[in-house]
């Protein structure tokens, strides 16, 4: 269980990190069409931005795998194992809840969209970092002389 | 000790298994109830909605994806069609294909066609005319259709795939027979995989005259995005239009884009003589204003032709829109602005009798639109929700015929959502409980935006099943989509199965 917590984390900061990656390959791309003469209307194919859909798709990736992580969580013996895993899951809610101020009231919580993605990427980390602490310290003391 | 430390392992196991049943069965059971079958009937969808009428509001679910079971007496959709006999007055033949698009103007865009334009033909009627349009799908490779959009056609007309007919698969045609009974400016479009058929050129203007039409100049302006590139009449820039000084003109503005459309005019006063095929009463002058446009919707803008020497531009949408440039060749036109203030159609023009008494309710129905996290067919995401609920369980709002419906459409979801009931022209009574005072304000395509009320009227005079959905066409696919059906009316037709029926 530890390794999978281990694994599901490190997957967690590594989905993170391609969601920053696609969201401004998806931004860039909308300067290179509005460059090419493009007009960026409601009637924008949204689709057609592979950036963009990138990040739809790995958000929603990335909800499953903090899902799974916290129900690992449960099951993995280690001090602060769930509570690692709950902060994780807090905070992707908080960060899928932003969207709607984000689309509704203004850009601004878009930002905060961003910074929160900060703190997803440091506790999933954090988690997986802490985890694998964990393991060391037990195979240290199963090979410790009795 | 052995035996309670094995207690308190098997102890932790059960509160690990319970808390993992905490999270996951909710997840899975939303999860699960949000999926679709491959194939429906819309009338096995969501909840029968009788607004007020006689029956409680139940689960039309609870009978089954296929909807209530055909009773004797039901009218399936296929028989409310147009006049099968007669000698049409207006003939076309449209051919959609999946094509390279060449635009007016010369550039290219891979999308769709008919007779090898986008738009497609204009097609102009006169009022009381018989109208036969065949349908034939050379190579769209999911199946097309056409629906009417504004045109209050007999419901096996309205041209919605899985609703009032099949997708025409490729190879195939379909006929479609209706007199052009109201004279107004229309527009015709793929009701099958809409979002993406639309979007890529499938569609074009449909423009009804009266009987003794004015001596005017008549220009059909259909807006529309084609990858990035804005158009006016399928043509990039500015076109020109040779006008005869003092020549009255009517633009008719038809906006086929997902977003609104703010169209003005400069170099000269203007004014609304239509809106979404219905004429504005009293229509006053007015300057630099704009008139907000939503998606789907039309609106006749009347300009008089400029002194010799001069021109007037029509501007559709910001600065970098494409315009139209009405004066005698050569004459130069103003530069395009800055978008003026909007001119509020509430209180436009003149009040006028309605012809029937809002006040006199049968069925009041409520249309109310948010947004949510939770799944739509299995895929999670921030949805719209109608009256709370996300698709499938959407309200099947049913009327008799000769109901006065009232229905009032509200928006807290954050996003602009331009709404359009099939087959009916509604009347806007009041926006956020400010009573409308001009013309009657008569509508097919509303812009309600976030944070909004409207309250509309109608009279159910036209039976058949009806979609009442967003026409930012992805929200539509995205399940922003409910039904007006009248009590009595079935539909052989279902969403999916062998014909692929996608309407969205």
């Amino acid at each position: 269980m530890r390794s999978t917590y281990r694994v599901l984390a490190f997957l967690v900061a590594a989905c993170v990190a391609v969601q920053a990656a696609a969201i401004a390959m998806g931004f860039f791309g909308i300067i290179h069409e509005m460059e090419d003469g493009g007009a960026i209307t409601s009637s924008y194919d949204w689709e057609g931005n592979l950036g963009v859909m990138i990040h739809r798709y790995n958000g929603s990736l990335i909800a499953l795998l903090v899902i799974a992580l916290l129900v690992v969580s449960f099951f993995t013996r280690a001090p602060g194992a769930v509570r690692w895993a709950a902060a994780l899951f807090g905070l992707v809610l908080l960060q899928f809840a932003l969207l709607f101020p984000a689309f509704a009231v203004g850009p601004t919580w878009g930002g905060l969209h961003g910074l929160n993605a900060l703190l997803i990427l440091g506790t999933a980390l954090q988690a997986g970092r802490r985890i694998t602490r964990v393991q060391s310290d037990e195979r240290v003391l199963d090979t410790a002389p009795v | 000790m052995n035996g309670s430390w094995t207690r308190r392992r098997s102890d932790r196991a059960v509160v690990a298994a319970l808390a993992s049943a905490a999270l996951l069965l909710p997840l899975g059971w939303f999860w699960g109830r949000s999926l679709v079958p491959d194939t429906y009937s819309v009338m096995g969808m969501g909840y029968v909605d009788h607004g007020g009428g006689s029956a409680a509001r139940h689960e039309a679910h609870a009978l089954g994806w296929d909807g209530p079971p055909a009773q004797p007496g039901n009218v399936p959709v296929t028989e409310l069609a147009g006049p099968a006999e007669g000698r049409p007055d207006v003939e076309v033949t449209l051919v959609a294909r999946q094509e390279t698009v060449t635009l007016a103007t010369g550039e290219t865009v891979e999308g769709f066609t008919l007779n090898h334009a986008s738009p497609g033909p204009a097609i102009r009627a006169e009022q009381g005319d018989l109208v036969q349009v065949t349908l034939i799908n050379e190579s769209v490779a999911r199946g097309t259709t056409l629906h009417w959009h504004g045109v209050d056609v007999p419901n096996a007309e309205d041209g919605v795939a899985g609703i009032t007919q099949d997708a025409v698969a490729l190879g195939d045609s379909h006929l479609y027979r209706f007199v052009a009974e109201d004279a107004g400016t229309y527009w015709y479009h793929s009701h099958q995989v809409s979002h993406v058929q639309v979007r890529d050129g499938l569609f074009g203007a449909l423009v009804v005259d009266p009987p003794s039409a004015p001596a005017e100049v008549d220009v059909v302006a259909a807006v529309h995005t084609y990858q990035g590139l804005r158009t006016v009449g399928g043509a990039t820039g500015e076109t020109r239009v040779d006008v005869e000084p003092g020549t009255p003109v009517r633009v008719r503005v038809v906006n086929t884009d997902d977003g609104p459309l703010d169209a003005q005019v400069v170099g000269a006063a203007f004014r609304v003589l239509a809106v979404d095929g219905r004429d504005v009463v009293g229509s006053a002058d007015v300057s630099d204003r704009s008139v907000r446009v939503p998606a789907g919707g039309r609106a006749d803008l009347g300009v008089v032709g400029p002194p010799a020497g001069s021109a007037v531009r029509v501007q559709l949408g910001d600065r970098a829109g494409p315009s139209l440039v009405l004066g005698r060749a050569g004459a130069g036109a103003p530069p395009a602005e800055e978008l003026h203030p909007r001119l509020d159609l509430l209180s436009y023009g003149s009040p006028a009798p309605l012809g029937f008494d809002p006040e006199t309710v049968d069925r009041r129905f409520e249309y109310s639109i948010g947004r949510r996290p939770g799944f739509v067919d299995g895929i999670p995401g921030l949805q719209w929700s109608i009256n709370g609920q996300l698709f499938p369980d959407v309200p099947m709002f049913v009327v008799e015929e000769g109901d006065v419906v009232r229905m009032t459409l509200e928006n807290h979801s954050g996003q602009l959502h331009p709404m359009h009931l099939h087959g009916h022209h509604a009347v806007v009574l009041s926006r956020n409980g400010v009573t409308a005072s001009g013309s009657p304000w008569w509508v097919d395509s509303l812009d309600v935006e976030s944070g909004e009320s409207y309250e509309v009227a109608f009279v159910a005079d036209n039976p058949g099943i009806w979609a009442d959905h967003c026409h930012k066409l992805p929200h539509a696919a995205e399940g922003l989509i409910a039904h007006v059906a009248y009590a009595g009316v079935s539909t052989p037709f279902r969403i999916g199965g062998p014909a692929g029926n996608e309407p969205d």
